[in-house]
């Protein structure tokens, strides 16, 4: 039974240390909800606080309607799998798994089913009577994900489950545990610092920075519309310019830039009115570079001139570097722009060539100072 | 160009320990189970058959399995709380924790009779008649006496297993609600079984084995005991030499099933910790309790050697049906000094030491290197040979010693030459042969805390001496040594004390007085009837002070690093 999660303004200290300032989300029964964030930025602690490991210092922790703030890890009914699994190396596989049903007093009977059913689950039943270290990282990774499920637990907490793993494995565990969950019917947490990770498998996610969260949306939203610089920076790669925003024109919002005008159509962000200072925001492969007479597109785009200076050939995509010039009258030096074509036909090497570079104003966010 | 020629240092080393162990080994099993130059069962037999050893042989497993389980009562309990909880005055009471391991139980059990005996303290104190608290036999006494001062090995295994338990398996429990007792039983303590076993198995092997404390608490039925009466029959029967041989067989035996049952591969997965342990703070009455139950085991356990201190400063019997003595006096501090024997073990044990601490650095620290650094296929022979002292009773190389003594000193070539004689038999001058017992028993400490620090010196910093063109032993002085000084001079210091008041092999090697060291000096002081506790019991302070000084030292140089030395 999938219950919901509530996370009211929790804040963890250590000493003078603030690890974790003013959480504050809800996740839906059934939602996968994703903490993301660099090492440091206080998503462990955070995890560690629904768990009940951490007790928080202000604010209240919700499962379903249950406040679980003060309650001890062991009455939480919360399945974690831990960073390092974790598993007993004195049981064998089936023993680590049936271990939260016989601390639920269920029937040896039961107990057997479930555990038979949860290693089904995982695809790891024919192993029942292994021992921890005779697996290998995956399976390992797998045996803690059943423990954690099998006790049927109000939420799945999920910490760094698969940064253990070699890179293949890690793509294949990914869609395994979205499977899982979604075939359980979960509510879990999921804490990873990979980018893509969260992206491909969150329903919804939070981007933390130094305790706090910056940003909470489904992947797409935090991605195509970031709210802060940090937010832009960590997800993906991104060009940040600095400019003034210059009110509305039919195109949408404007920004003057050194390097010319901008123009987004992407929701202004709150509290900036015009003739204040922003942030101009696009990703690199939201970039085209406009070979010799090739004509922009008809309608609203952002036109920039420089010359692409440098360009990394990668098979299915390039990476270009295109300096771009400033405005003639404004001063300041020239400006770089990260461009990434995909299936690129022909690269600089040496010297430079003049071009321009077009970006959509949907494909352009303003963000404040 | 030829290649290079792999070092010879390993080789040397594995014929060097070859010599001082497994030749005594060799002399205790071949004069056990070779009779007229066949091998025979029958000393074996004899051994079991006859039945004042078996029952020496029983009581000494008694006595060690009693030592091994109140040891454990004691250390495993204490160990879970300051491994996992924090008080106030944590630090001091800890390290105060491990101070009877190095007063030697040989010298409290002097004190623990004044304080438990018939007409001791207790029975003073509590207005009660001659209860006889040693009990009968003495079974009880020498029992409390070995494991108040053994229960801090299994302390600092325990304490050393625990803090390698990562926290998310213990984490893992609760959230699955599994917590308390429950999760002790059910998570950690399979956990941490390899080193409570691990340390369990030296305490028993101690236990089993320990000559000095049964022998002053007249506790004359058991083994070791039993070994050092017979040695006047060593020539003459070899009943000797195969009580000792069972003694070391079932030693080895039960150091090999314990490394075997709890070795590299059941619980050795434990990966490294993602999570830093969060310690539960004791604060209020369970603070309180925490520092009443630390300070009162102290308190006991270092009750036998304040019993040793009152009484050298008591007078001539005046502790007698007394919680205090009635009258103090320096005088047996001064009669200490002044007895012609005292003076005399005062300074062939410093020499003694002396030597063999140099001895037993050189060899540890080339053992170290070589364990530490090489790859050499050599290299975990050698550590197993060079902790092998730890398994192999100090009462059976002792034995072992003066087998090859007696052996080599029956040579016509030998018994020609003066100067041949005082070097290897030991009833003309036991030097040679203290001092490399002593150097082997202390070994292990020494091959330990320097590879504890070379794992810390990082090898670059040697091989850029190498490449600067020094040789491996222009290295090992110039670089290696003084870059672990510290370590080579704790292990030293703790050698140091350990064999100025070692025991088997002093009672059993030293055999004319003036060549006696202090603790044999203390034993022949201790048996002489009116005068002799007081005078022994001054001489055992003296002793008891140096050892102090020189673990201060010691830990002052290692820090909280000097418990990596005791463990197993």
């Amino acid at each position: 039974m999938a219950v919901s999660l509530r996370i009211e303004r929790v804040t963890k200290r250590f000493g003078a240390d603030v690890a974790v300032d003013r959480a504050d989300f809800e996740v839906a029964p059934g939602e996968i909800f994703f903490l993301l964030g660099p090492s440091g930025c206080g998503k462990t602690t955070l995890l560690r606080c629904i768990a009940g490991f951490c007790e928080p210092d202000e604010g209240r922790i919700l499962i379903g309607d249950e406040d679980v703030t003060h309650v001890p890890p062991h009455k939480r009914d919360t399945g974690m799998v831990f960073q390092n699994y974790a598993l007993w190396p004195h049981m064998t596989l089936a023993g680590n798994v049936g271990f939260g049903l016989e601390m639920r007093g269920v029937s040896k009977r039961e107990a057997a089913e479930r555990v038979r059913d949860a290693l089904r689950m995982v695809r790891m039943e024919d192993r029942a009577d292994a021992r921890p270290n005779e697996l290998s990282g995956g399976q390992q990774q797998r045996i803690a994900l059943a423990r954690a499920l099998v006790i049927r637990p109000r939420c799945l907490l999920l910490d760094e489950p698969l940064s253990n793993l070699d890179a293949k494995l890690r793509l294949e565990m990914r869609s395994e545990i979205r499977r899982i969950c979604k075939q359980a019917g979960l509510t879990a947490v999921y804490v990873t610092h990979d980018q893509k990770e969260a992206l491909s498998v969150a329903d919804r996610l939070a981007v933390m920075d130094g305790g706090r969260i910056c940003q909470t949306g489904a992947p797409m939203d935090v991605y195509r519309t970031p709210a802060t610089t940090f937010v832009a920076r960590f997800i993906g790669e991104t060009n940040i310019l600095e400019g003034r925003f210059d009110g509305g024109s039919p195109c949408g919002a404007k920004v003057e830039t050194p390097f010319g005008e901008f123009v987004s159509s992407n929701p202004l962000p709150a509290g900036v009115g015009a003739g204040d200072s922003v942030w101009v925001s696009f990703r690199p492969e939201a970039v085209r570079i406009l070979r010799r007479d090739e004509r922009p597109g008809d309608g609203c785009v952002n036109l920039l001139s420089g010359t692409v200076c440098e360009s990394v050939y990668l098979g299915e995509t390039a990476q270009h570097l295109v300096e771009i010039e400033p405005v003639a009258g404004q001063g300041g030096g020239t400006g770089q722009v990260r461009v990434f074509e995909l299936n690129p036909r022909d690269v600089v090497c040496g010297g430079s060539v003049p071009a321009r570079i077009s970006v959509d104003p949907s494909d352009v966010v303003m963000l404040a100072k | 160009m030829r290649r290079r020629m792999p070092s010879p240092t390993p080789l040397l080393l594995l014929a060097l320990l070859a010599v001082v162990l497994l030749w005594p080994l060799a002399g205790v099993i071949g004069g056990a189970l070779i009779v007229n130059g066949r091998l025979s069962l029958a000393p074996l037999a004899g051994v079991f058959a006859n039945p004042v050893y078996a029952e020496g042989l029983l009581n000494s497993l008694k006595i060690a399995v009693g030592t091994t389980v109140l040891a454990a009562a004691i250390a495993v309990p204490l160990a879970w709380i300051s491994g996992r909880c924090e008080f106030a005055g944590q630090r001091l009471l800890t390290g105060l924790l491990l101070v009877p391991m190095v007063l030697p139980p040989f010298v409290g059990a002097i004190g623990l009779q004044q304080i438990l005996g018939q007409y001791g303290v207790l029975n003073a104190a509590l207005g009660l008649g001659p209860v006889d608290w040693l009990g009968r036999g003495r079974y009880p006494g020498v029992v409390l006496l070995q494991s108040l001062g053994l229960y801090p090995v299994l302390y600092l295994n325990v304490v050393a297993a625990l803090a390698n338990v990562d926290p998310a398996m213990e984490e893992a429990a609760e959230n699955m609600g599994c917590t308390g007792l429950r999760k002790f039983t059910r998570i950690t303590l399979p956990l941490i079984a390899p080193g409570l076993f691990a340390g369990g198995s030296l305490v028993f092997i101690w236990s089993f084995t320990e000559l000095g404390a049964p022998l002053i608490m007249n506790y004359q039925r058991c083994a070791p005991v039993q070994v050092y009466d017979a040695l006047k029959d060593m020539g003459s029967s070899p009943l000797p030499y195969a009580l000792v041989f069972v003694m070391l067989s079932a030693s080895l035996l039960l150091y090999a099933a314990v490394r075997m049952l709890f070795g590299r591969h059941s619980n050795a997965m434990q990966s490294k910790a993602t999570v830093a342990r969060a310690m539960r703070r004791l604060s209020g009455w369970r603070g309180v309790g925490a520092r009443i139950l630390f300070a009162g085991v102290i308190a006991v356990a270092l009750l036998p050697h304040i019993g040793v201190v009152l009484t050298s400063f008591s007078a001539h019997g005046a502790w007698y049906r007394t919680v205090l003595p009635a009258d103090f006096t320096l005088g047996n501090f001064r009669d200490a000094l002044g007895h012609e024997m005292t003076v005399g073990s005062i300074r062939n044990s410093l020499v003694f030491s002396l030597f063999a601490v140099a001895c037993g650095l050189a060899c540890g620290l080339a053992a170290a290197r070589v364990v530490a650094r090489s790859r050499s296929v050599l290299a975990p022979v050698i550590d197993a040979a060079a902790m092998a002292p730890l398994a192999v009773p100090g009462i059976v190389l002792a034995f072992g010693f003066l087998s090859i003594s007696s052996t080599l000193s029956n040579q016509p070539w030998v018994k020609e030459s003066p100067f041949l004689l005082g070097l290897v038999d030991v009833r003309v001058n036991p030097a040679l042969f203290l001092i490399i017992a002593y150097a082997v028993r202390r070994l292990p400490y020494l091959v330990r805390s320097a590879v504890a620090g070379l794992q810390q010196t990082p090898v670059a910093l040697e091989e850029a001496g190498a490449n600067l063109g020094a040789a491996p032993g222009r290295v090992m002085v110039r670089i290696t040594a003084p870059l672990i000084a510290a370590n080579l001079v704790a292990g030293g210091l703790l050698a140091f004390a350990f064999s100025m008041l070692e025991v088997s092999d002093s009672l059993m090697l030293a055999q004319r007085a003036d060549h006696f060291p202090i603790t044999k000096t203390i034993y022949e002081l201790f048996q002489l009837i009116g005068t002799g506790r007081y005078i022994a019991s001054a001489l055992g302070v003296w002793a008891m002070a140096f050892l102090a000084a020189a673990l201060l030292g010691s830990s002052l140089l290692m820090g909280r690093k000097l418990g990596a030395i005791f463990r197993a």
